[in-house]
C-alpha cells in the first residue's frame, strides 16, 4: 500500500463518518445519545495524525459543528480541537491495540468534548449540564465507542490498524 | 516510534493557533461569528445539510405513515357512511312524500333490525301498542308492501315479511281485470321475487304488469304495490296459472317503514306516484 492510496482510504471512511452524521442520526430521535459520528471521524483521523494536524481537523470540525449550532460560536473549536490534539497526542501513550483501550479513547473523546463545550460556552449553569454531563455525556460516549469499534473493525485494513482480543 | 507521535514544536504552534482562533472567534461581535456560521453552511455544510433534510423529510414521512393509513381509512369510512346517509335521506324523503298522501291512520317506524339474506324473514319495528300499531297492520314502504306486523309489544313491535312462508295477499293487476293469491316463492331474498298463484286460465297477465293488494280480507288495503310480473311460471290447463312476481320492496334495503293502524279501504292514490308506471 501507498501513501497515496492510504490518504485516498483512510478518506474515504472519514468522509463515510461525515455523512453518516447528517444521514443516520434523523432516525436515531433526538440525538442525545445518538453516536457523534463527526467527533468519531476526528479520532480515527487523530489516530493516524501529528498532533498539530489533529488539532486544525478539530478545529474545522468544529467551525462546522459551530456554523450549524450557533449558541456559542467558537466553543465548538476549542473543543474539538483541544480533542483532537489530545488524541493524537496521548494515543502514543494509551492508545493501545485493545478494543477496550479503543473503546475508552473514543468515550474519552466525547467527555472531553463536552466537558469543555459546556464549560467555554457558558452552559455550565443549571441543571440542563448536571443531566448532561451525568447522563447524555456518558451515554453518547458510550454509543460512539462503540460504533468506534465497530468502525475499526470494519476498515481496520483501510485504516492500518490492529485490534486484538 | 513513539517519540514521533509526541508534538513537535510545529504541533503545539499549530495547536496554539486554534485555540487561539476559537479564542477569537468566541469574542468577536456576533454579526461577524452569523456571517462566518453563514458561509459555512452555505458553503462546505451545504450537501451535508442537504442530506440530513433528505433524511429527516424520509424519517417524518417513515413515522407518520401509519397516521396517514389511519386517516385515509377513516375518510374512505366517512365516505361510506355519507352514501349511506344519503340512501336514509332519499328513503326518509320519500317516506315523508308517503305520509303526506296517506289518508290519517299510519306510524311512521324504524327498522331496528333489518333482514339479511340468511335471515330475512322478520324485522323488529321502533313503534308499538304504545303508537298505536296493533296486529296484522301492514307495513309499507314508499316503494310498496313490505310485510304484516305479527306481534306487538308496548314499544316495539315485529313484523313478518313478505318473505315468510306464511305470507299470503290477495293481488289484482290496475285496472282490476285480474286478480289471484301472491305467496313468497322461496329461497334468498335477494332474490326479490314472488308468485302469484291461483289466476284464472281464462286470464292472462303480460310480463311488466304491476301488481297491487285486491283489499279482500280486511288486512291490507286496496292499492299497495306488491310487485311487477315478470312471466307465466305454471299452469294448470283449464284451471289456473301461476306467474313469478318481482317484489316491489326488498326487504333488507328497508331502514324506515310506515305501519298503517287504521283499516282504509283503498291507498293506491298514495302510491300511484311512486310505484306505478
Amino acid at each position: 500500500m501507498n501513501g497515496r492510496g492510504d490518504r485516498l482510504r483512510r478518506g474515504t471512511v472519514l468522509l463515510l463518518l461525515v455523512v453518516l452524521h447528517f444521514g443516520l442520526r434523523p432516525w436515531l430521535g433526538t440525538g442525545r445519545a445518538a453516536p457523534d459520528f463527526l467527533l468519531l471521524a476526528l479520532l480515527v483521523y487523530a489516530i493516524g495524525a501529528r498532533p498539530g494536524k489533529a488539532a486544525i481537523a478539530g478545529f474545522l470540525i468544529g467551525l462546522l459543528s459551530d456554523a450549524v449550532r450557533p449558541v456559542a460560536f467558537g466553543s465548538a473549536m476549542l473543543a474539538y480541537a483541544v480533542v483532537g490534539y489530545l488524541a493524537a497526542w496521548g494515543k502514543a501513550v494509551f492508545f493501545a491495540e485493545n478494543p477496550v483501550v479503543a473503546a475508552a479513547f473514543f468515550f474519552g473523546g466525547v467527555v472531553i468534548r463536552d466537558v469543555l463545550v459546556l464549560v467555554w460556552g457558558g452552559g455550565l449553569s443549571g441543571g440542563g449540564a448536571f443531566w448532561q454531563l451525568l447522563v447524555w455525556t456518558p451515554l453518547q460516549g458510550l454509543s460512539t465507542a462503540l460504533v468506534g469499534l465497530g468502525v475499526l473493525y470494519a476498515f481496520r485494513r483501510w485504516l492500518g490498524i490492529r485490534l486484538t482480543g | 516510534m513513539v517519540s514521533e507521535r509526541f508534538a513537535s514544536r510545529w504541533d503545539t504552534l499549530a495547536f496554539v493557533a486554534c485555540v487561539g482562533l476559537a479564542l477569537v472567534a468566541r469574542a468577536v461581535p456576533e454579526q461577524a461569528q452569523e456571517a462566518v456560521s453563514s458561509g459555512v453552511r452555505r458553503t462546505v455544510l451545504a450537501p451535508f445539510l442537504l442530506i440530513e433534510e433528505q433524511t429527516s423529510r424520509m424519517r417524518a414521512a417513515y413515522a407518520q405513515a401509519e397516521r396517514f393509513l389511519a386517516e385515509r381509512d377513516s375518510a374512505a369510512l366517512r365516505a361510506m357512511n355519507a352514501t349511506a346517509l344519503a340512501e336514509e335521506n332519499r328513503q326518509l324523503r320519500q317516506l315523508l312524500a308517503l305520509t303526506g298522501r296517506l289518508p290519517d291512520g299510519f306510524v311512521a317506524a324504524t327498522v331496528l333490525r333489518q333482514a339479511t339474506p340468511t335471515r330475512g324473514l322478520t324485522v323488529v319495528l321502533s313503534k308499538g301498542a304504545r303508537d298505536g300499531v296493533r296486529l296484522l297492520a301492514p307495513v309499507v314502504t314508499p316503494g310498496g308492501l313490505l310485510g304484516v306486523v305479527r306481534s306487538v309489544d308496548p314499544q316495539t313491535s315485529v313484523a313478518v315479511l313478505w318473505t315468510h312462508p306464511d305470507f299470503r295477499v290477495s293481488a289484482m293487476t290496475p285496472d282490476g281485470g285480474v286478480f289471484g293469491l301472491v305467496q313468497p316463492r322461496g329461497g334468498s331474498p335477494d332474490l326479490m321475487t314472488m308468485l302469484l298463484v291461483g289466476v284464472p286460465y281464462r286470464d292472462t297477465i303480460p310480463p311488466g304488469t304491476p301488481l297491487l293488494t285486491a283489499g279482500f280480507g280486511g288486512v291490507y288495503p286496496r292499492g299497495i304495490p306488491i310487485g311487477t310480473v315478470m312471466g307465466m311460471l305454471d299452469e294448470q290447463v283449464g284451471l289456473a296459472r301461476s306467474y313469478v312476481v318481482r317484489a316491489a320492496v326488498h326487504p333488507g334495503s328497508a331502514s324506515h317503514v310506515i305501519v298503517l293502524v287504521r283499516r282504509t279501504p283503498d291507498v293506491a292514490s298514495a302510491f300511484v306516484r311512486e310505484s306505478l308506471p
